[in-house]
Parts: C-alpha cells; structure tokens; sequence
C-alpha cells in the first residue's frame, strides 16, 4: 500500500459552466497541480450518474472528483441538488461495502476560484497517493 | 382463510374487481394465481402462501393491468407487497383506484427471518399483527466492520455472481424497460462473474424503491445476501433524505425530480 512511486489515475467530472472554467483559470493562472488527474467536462454535475462514477473505479481509478458550482450557482439552477444527494449516498454506500468513501470527493468550484481549483487537485491527489490504490481496481486487475 | 376466501368471491361476483391476483393450492403445491368470476369455484383453493413459497404478486399485477388497463383487480398483499404499490403507484406504474387490497399479516417468525419493520398489511384479512423488527443485525453486523473487511466479505460474495440476473427478473420494483445492468457502456459484457460493481449498481437502483421483500435473495442461486445491500440503502435513503420507501405518506422518491433541494453539505475532503 505505501509504495513511493504509487501514481494514482484520478478521474474529474467537471461541470461546463463553474468547475471546468475554474481549471481553466488555474491553468491561465499558471498555477501547478499534478497530472495524475483526467478530465471529463460534463454539462452539469447533476448529469454524473452514479453509474459513471462505479464505472471509472472499475476501470481502474483511484480516486475520483467531482466538481460542480455552489449551490446556488448552478447554471441550470437547481442541477447541483441531484449531485449532492447522489454523491453522498454513494459515498455512504461505499463505505458500507468497504470501497473507500474517500475515493470519490465533490467539491463547489466557481469559475472564479483558479487557487482553489489547484489546491483541491492538489490535495486530492496527495490524499489517493497516501491510500493507495483502489481495492476495487485491485479486485477488478486480479479477475 | 375464510374471512378472506369470503371477501374475494364478494369482490368477484358483484363485479367490483375482473379478477384476483392470489395464491392456490394446487396437487398440494403453493402457486400463484389468477382468480376469475368466471371460475369462482376455485376461490374455495385460494390460500395465503406460507413463507416459503412467495412470489412477485405485485408483478404479476402489473402485467395484468398493463393488458387491461381499464378493468380494477384485487391482489393480496403483505406489509412488504403493499409498500411495493405504494412506490408503483408513485412511478406511475399502476394506478391505486384500479387495485383493490386483500391484506395479510405476517407470522412472527416470518418478520424475523425478513427483519421486517412492517409485517402486516393497511387491512388485514388473514393472520395477526405481530412484533416488527426495528433493527437489521445482518446490517449492523456488516456496519461494525473495518473497511478492509467488509470489502473482502462483499467481494467474496460478488464473486460468486453467475450474473443470471434473477435477482432482477424477481423484482417487483424493477419495472424499466432498459437496464443499466445490460448497458454495454456501463457494464463490461461476456465474463462471469460481472464487474464487481455490478450488485452496487443494483443497489443504487434500489435504494428508496427496494420494499424489502427478499425475493432477490431468495431467487439468488449464489446466495448473495442482497437484501443486506438493500436494506442498508433503504437506511441511508432515511437517514440523508428522511425518506420512507414504500411509505404512502413519504411523498414522492428523493430521485424522482431533477431540481428537489437539499440542505446537504459536502463532505470535507
């Protein structure tokens, strides 16, 4: 579990409108982040089906992240609710069957917030690292 | 059984209902069956199945209505039956003035084996209510396990998946058309056993609309405690939501509308 050179494979669904112009501010921004992550740019995060996020972790990710705009924010006004129920039942579920709640983080990124786009990134991919990788990639590999 | 075998030949012969999705004893076997007006002899062998030989009645009737849409139909139900109507009238999927009840209580050790918190029907025509069970120790037992544990336990039994799909194909709550399950994009295809996140998708599915009948489990030929699964979803849809499922009074399904807020907060990272 704590190996060094462990370079986890994180997935991002980022909404179009908050989240994913938030990296893009990171990136005019030149701000640094790792490049473990992947980005899928979605329309809203209420559009990221459960479905999508047990599928990346069976395909093999670590770690996966999913941003949206604050509540509030969102450009389709209300699409962010689904996302939050969603995601916290799912992590819920997770937990109960032992696949690591901590794998899969939602976190309100507006356009504006470049720094905090990088940071979150930041710690997110140092928190996978630390955990290693995925018991249900493991499993997934081994079948 | 007389008290009911009198409310069913009521029913049909003064026309209310064109039929009664029920149980009869047939060469000494439980079965289920359609009653008719037509053949109201045979409401003399209608009987409330014992435990073992359950079926999805609320299916049937679903059919049955599908075909004629028009016509009213009485089924019997037991607490878990009746929440499954409750949630098929909320997904639009039958019409609650086009069925008429015919209520069973559920045994004590009927309850016990489902950990059933409501084992008896709103009108109940055969048995006597007995003491729910509040709390699932199978539950309980999976919550005080350490993650790493917990994962080998379930994936110890997902492996065992022969991916017959029978826990779905019993379901009286699986109604779609399309399923995720089979959705060549979400599932990988051609290998046993499927992705292990194959019974979590199912769970997902079925958290808020699972009635915790335990067909599933019962139907499964790997014995995958599913309704474990369920049941866990059905707690943590009451404990995020405060959502009820099968609940006549809970309102419509924390899922059912894009747009519904929610005073949730994410968890910190």
């Amino acid at each position: 579990m704590s190996d060094t050179n462990f370079e986890p494979k994180i997935i991002g669904f980022f909404c179009n409108w908050c989240t994913y112009a938030g990296a893009d501010l990171a990136g005019v921004s030149r701000l640094q982040y790792p490049p473990n992550i992947r980005v899928i740019r979605v329309m809203c995060s209420g559009t990221v089906s459960p479905h999508h996020v047990l599928r990346a972790f069976q395909k093999g990710a670590d770690g996966v992240l999913i941003g949206g705009c604050h509540i509030g924010d969102c450009h389709y006004l209300r699409g962010n609710f689904m996302t939050i129920k969603r995601m916290r039942f799912l992590q819920d579920l997770l937990k109960f069957t032992g696949c690591d709640e901590g794998r899969l983080h939602l976190e309100w990124i507006s356009a504006a917030e470049g720094p905090k786009f990088a940071e979150t990134v930041r710690n997110f991919t140092e928190k996978i690292k630390n955990m290693g990788p995925s018991r249900l990639k493991l499993a997934a590999q081994a079948a | 059984m007389d008290k009911l075998r009198v409310k069913v030949r009521k029913l049909l012969q003064e026309g209310k209902v064109a039929g009664y999705v029920g149980y009869i004893m047939k060469d000494s076997h439980p079965l289920p069956h359609f009653f008719t007006k037509e053949r109201l002899e045979e409401v003399d062998q209608a009987i409330v199945a014992p435990g073992a030989a359950r079926y999805p009645l609320d299916k049937l009737l679903q059919q049955v209505a599908e075909r004629y849409p028009e016509d009213t139909f009485a089924i019997q139900v037991r607490g878990c039956d009746e929440r499954g109507l409750n949630e098929l009238y909320k997904w639009g999927q039958l019409d609650p003035e086009k069925v008429v009840l015919v209520g069973v209580a559920c045994p004590q050790d009927q309850a016990d084996y489902c950990e059933c918190p409501g084992p008896w029907a709103s009108v109940i025509d055969y048995g006597e209510k007995c003491q729910p069970v509040a709390k699932s120790q199978r539950v309980e037992r999976i919550d005080a396990l350490a993650e790493e544990d917990a994962f080998q336990e379930w994936l110890g039994h997902f492996k065992k998946c022969i991916k017959c799909y029978g826990c779905r194909d019993v379901c009286p709550m699986c109604f779609c058309k399309e399923c995720s399950l089979e959705h060549p994009d979400l599932m990988s295809t051609g290998t046993v056993p499927p992705d292990t996140i194959f019974q979590l998708v199912r769970a997902i599915h079925m958290a808020g609309r699972c009635i915790d009948c335990g067909l599933c489990e019962e139907n499964c030929p790997a014995d995958i405690p599913l309704r474990v699964l369920y049941k866990k979803g059905n707690a943590l849809v009451q404990d995020l939501f405060g959502y009820q499922t099968g609940s006549p009074e809970a309102g419509a399904s924390p899922w059912k509308m894009l747009g519904d807020e929610s005073t949730l907060d994410t968890k910190p990272m």
